[in-house]
């Protein structure tokens, strides 16, 4: 049987059926559906052909429910919340539910109708089948080795990329530091085995200098002492000198990493978290892992060979009391693992309530005007503390686990050596032979420094789970899918504006379509306006001209040629984008009109100052081009700020030119001042302008009504004039609105 | 201006499940096929009903649908039913890691199934009373009526993301 287009497998309960099905018919295409009619989890399908469909579900599992399309007149993948419905309407007006699924099928079922409506309407045709390929395409696009969902068939799974080892990918940032590393290991080996002399002589000293009397050998093996303490202290300040600056340059080329790429992460991402958790990620928890590597890539190494040399010596020096000193032991490894098992999973909820706390700062620190305007400080202030507090709660947790921790541990290590004192004095006591008290003095300092790495593994699991928190958020930036240059190098000699939608849907959330069905044609040097009341989807419609978002259904091609497979970076720098309210960066006026051109020569500069009507106030400002703008262009009107914008893009000089409600935010003489930068801006490129003032389209030779996601009307203002529809409506309502206004104004004059 | 009804004002009667016929007693009127909606699906419960009609526009919310005629609300409760589908999570059986990509399976009242959850500081949202939401990978949502309700082996699994 061929394989028959599907959006996941067909349910086995269906499989011979549609084989007997699919052996008569023609079967194009079949929606899976993950709910019963009754809502519950379960299996049932249609598959659709040229002029019929079929229906599987528990009801007809053998033999499918045919339905003609004849019969029909209409197709609906009605999406309600947390799950849709594919109904059909037959010829006498009666709704059928066919099947019923999650958003999971969400995509499909819309395809599907779409491809019935459009069969009701046109008849059939071997292109309607493309754009549901198209749809289902993207669905089907998993790594075929982890089955990770994958933003495009063609991309690369990062997960299997990585290997998936996190170790192994942050060990990839210590590497370059690898010589650092390996000398500060060396150097601590040294210090540690420097460590291990002085409890042997001072065992020596109890034994033998001392009982003797010898003056000389006393001061020699002071003398030593005193050398190996220096010896012992310069390496280890230098060592950690040498380790911090090695730790340091491991974190900053992990921080720059993750900057990097969160510069990269197509909008979707930014969509859903908030910049809060991101700027956490990137300042606070790189630490916990450069500590953590630090950690790893050292002390436990060293504590390790301490470990081993300690119990060597101990065993040559004394096996028995060795046995005796090591009772404590496994009582301490028990209750260090009880401990880890207790703390990690509070790990990641102090994590959550920091990204909430870091969260509300991000929000509510630039929003101060807001907060002040409404006086909401105390609100503020509470909906802060209430944070805090749960905070406090889990911290509370941790922090009583985590002091009682050590005490029971260094209560266990003081046993450790009462249990020492006791056999080895009673053994001195009974006289037993071989046992001096210099080796007891030796032994006693021996156990106290075997507890240190016992303590440092047992403690291990802490920090190992902290760290794992960390990386978790560190891997959700580096592991994310970054936006896909499908088209890399693909870079035409010219942007000649042609600008082309077919059949685009597209939605932020499966939970609501934000654009339906757009077909649209631009010309080059077309001035095109979109006009739509608010929340019809012109800002989307320019979110997708602009790439920001790549998850669309159907095509839009530029000058030809799929949006996709053309160069992102050069297709984004033949875009001039003014945006409603303009985003300046703390940096000079030069600076921030030279931003997308840091090399242009200052009369480049000054000239498309001119052009957007900036330079006349620029020149007015004390400090002139150098004038330094505080965070957000602060210090600059809101016109000031716009023409500031609008120079930004002259610079670029784009061949595509799009103006988002560029004057929406300023009184009209600044507007007529704005308006004539955007229309010596306009000249020769392809503009596309959203506005709610119809005045402002006065140059445009196109209008694209939007409404409700759709395109309902297009034409020439005239033609939409003349059309009496809903443009014509929107510039009566406006035009009576200025009437009166005018009105108004002459009768306050008067 | 929003118009308000109270239970008793207004008579809805089915019409297709999804949809309902309505009639309002002071003035008359008579709509057919509206959609009811929630105007707090997270947090409303049985309050704030709007009633849409075919273009999306809101004909009239209704205040309580506590307080509407028995077989009225039994009609308004079906289609609420029938629209929103937020299975609530009654125990977790499963959660893997692998290639950090969570996959949990969680017995509901609709089922059991397995789901895939992104970012859980985002998609997993607990509230202070106990209740929790969920956003799955394919924005389908699902909730938890109280996790401390939950078995030890479901909390042990649900606690560490909350």
């Amino acid at each position: 049987m061929p394989d028959i287009l599907s959006n996941v497998m067909c349910p086995v309960s269906f499989k011979k059926s549609l084989d007997n099905l699919a052996a008569d018919n023609r079967v194009l295409f079949a929606v899976v559906g993950d709910l019963d009619l009754s809502r519950r989890y379960g299996e049932n399908m249609v598959c659709f052909g040229e002029d019929r469909l079929w229906v599987f579900n528990s009801a007809h599992t053998d033999e499918p429910l045919e339905m003609k399309y004849s019969d029909l007149s209409e197709a609906e993948s009605k999406r309600m919340y947390g799950n849709a419905v594919f109904m059909v309407t037959d010829n006498s007006g009666k709704r059928h539910k066919l099947i019923r699924y999650t958003y999971a099928a969400a995509g499909p079922g819309d395809a599907a109708a779409d491809f019935v409506n459009d069969v009701l309407e046109k008849g059939f045709s071997e292109e309607l089948i493309y754009a549901v390929e198209n749809n289902f395409k993207r669905l089907r696009a998993f790594c075929p080795k982890c089955g990770r969902k994958l933003p495009s068939p063609d991309s690369e799974c990062l997960n299997c990329k990585g290997k998936g080892k996190m170790f192994s990918k942050f060990a990839a940032y210590a590497m370059p530091y690898k010589s650092g590393l390996i000398v500060c290991l060396l150097l601590s080996v040294f210090t540690t085995a420097a460590s291990l002399a002085p409890p042997y002589i001072t065992g020596y000293m109890v034994d033998k200098v001392l009982p003797e009397k010898n003056a000389s050998l006393l001061y020699k093996t002071i003398l030593l002492l005193l050398l190996i303490y220096i010896l012992q202290y310069v390496v280890t300040a230098f060592r950690s000198y040498l380790l911090r600056r090695t730790g340091d340059k491991i974190v900053i080329s992990l921080k720059k990493d993750i900057y990097e790429k969160a510069q990269y992460l197509p909008m979707s991402f930014y969509d859903k978290i908030s910049t809060g958790h991101v700027i956490n990620i990137i300042n606070s928890d790189t630490g916990n892992i450069q500590n953590f590597v630090l950690k790893i890539s050292q002390e436990a190494i060293v504590q390790f060979f301490t470990l081993i040399g300690i119990l060597v010596i101990m065993i040559i020096l004394n096996w028995k009391l060795t046995l005796f000193s090591l009772l404590p032991i496994p009582v301490v490894a028990m209750i260090g693992r009880s401990f880890g098992k207790s703390v990690g999973p509070r790990y990641l909820r102090i994590l959550r309530r920091n990204a909430y706390i870091s969260g509300l700062l991000t929000d509510t620190i630039p929003g101060i005007r807001i907060i002040k305007a409404f006086t909401t400080e105390k609100a503020a202030i509470n909906k802060f503390a209430r944070y805090c507090d749960d905070w406090m709660k889990e911290e509370k947790g941790i922090a009583s686990i985590s002091s009682i921790f050590p005490a029971v541990m260094t209560f266990l290590v003081t046993c450790g050596s009462l249990i020492i004192w006791l056999s080895g004095g009673s053994f001195i006591v009974s006289g037993r032979e071989g046992f001096t008290v210099g080796l007891l003095v030796s032994f006693v300092s021996y156990a106290s420094m075997f507890y240190n790495p016992v303590n440092f593994f047992a403690n291990f699991s802490d920090t190992y789970r902290n760290t794992l928190a960390s990386a978790e958020n560190i891997l959700e930036i580096l592991d994310a899918e970054p936006e896909h240059n499908f088209g890399k190098d693909n870079v035409p000699k010219r942007l000649e504006g042609r600008i082309e939608f077919k059949n685009v849907n597209f939605s932020f959330d499966r939970s609501k379509k934000v654009l339906s069905n757009i077909n649209l044609t631009i010309e080059p040097g077309d001035v095109v306006g979109i006009v739509g009341t608010t929340g019809s989807g012109k800002s989307t419609l320019i979110n997708l001209i602009m790439r920001y978002y790549d998850d669309y259904d159907g095509e839009i091609f530029i000058d030809g040629q799929n949006l996709r497979d053309i160069d992102m970076e050069y297709y984004r720098q033949q875009i001039g984008y003014v945006q409603q309210e303009p985003m300046m960066f703390k940096d000079t006026i030069f600076n921030n009109i030279a931003y997308g051109a840091p090399s242009a020569h200052v009369e480049q500069v000054l000239r498309a100052a001119d052009i957007a009507n900036a330079h006349g106030f620029i020149c007015r400002l004390p400090d002139g081009y150098d004038t330094l703008l505080g965070e957000r262009g602060i210090g600059l009107s809101g016109g000031e700020k716009q023409r500031i914008s609008i120079a930004r893009a002259v610079m670029k000089n784009p061949s595509l030119l799009i103006l988002d409600e560029a004057t929406a935010a300023v009184d009209s003489e600044t507007e007529s001042l704005i308006q004539q930068a955007i229309e010596r801006l306009i000249n020769g490129r392809t503009t596309l302008m959203i506005a709610h003032r119809l005045s402002t389209l006065r140059k445009a030779n196109k209008i694209v009504v939007v409404d409700k996601g759709e395109i309902i009307e297009c034409g020439t203002p005239d033609e939409l004039l003349a059309k009496k529809g809903k443009y014509y409506k929107l510039v009566e309502i406006q035009s009576m609105g200025e009437q009166l206004q005018k009105r108004k104004a002459e009768e306050d004059f008067e | 201006m929003i118009r308000y009804v109270e239970g008793p004002e207004i008579r809805i009667t089915g019409n297709d499940g999804i949809f309902v016929n309505a009639e309002f007693y002071h003035s008359g009127e008579k709509f057919e096929e509206l959609e009811p909606r929630r105007l707090f699906p997270k947090s409303g419960g049985n309050k704030y009903i709007a009633l849409l009609d075919s273009e999306g526009e809101q004909i009239a919310i209704i205040r309580d649908i506590d307080d509407l005629m028995p077989e009225s609300r039994k009609v308004i409760e079906d289609a609420l039913e029938e629209y929103y589908l937020i299975p609530r999570i009654t125990r977790f059986i499963k959660m893997t890691d692998k290639f950090r990509v969570w996959m949990w399976t969680a017995e509901t009242d609709h089922g059991t199934l397995t789901f895939e959850v992104r970012n859980h500081i985002s998609t997993v949202k607990p509230l202070y009373d106990g209740r929790v939401l969920i956003k799955d990978a394919n924005d389908n949502r699902y909730e938890i009526p109280d996790y401390r309700k939950l078995d030890k082996r479901s909390r042990k699994l649900i606690e560490p993301k909350l």
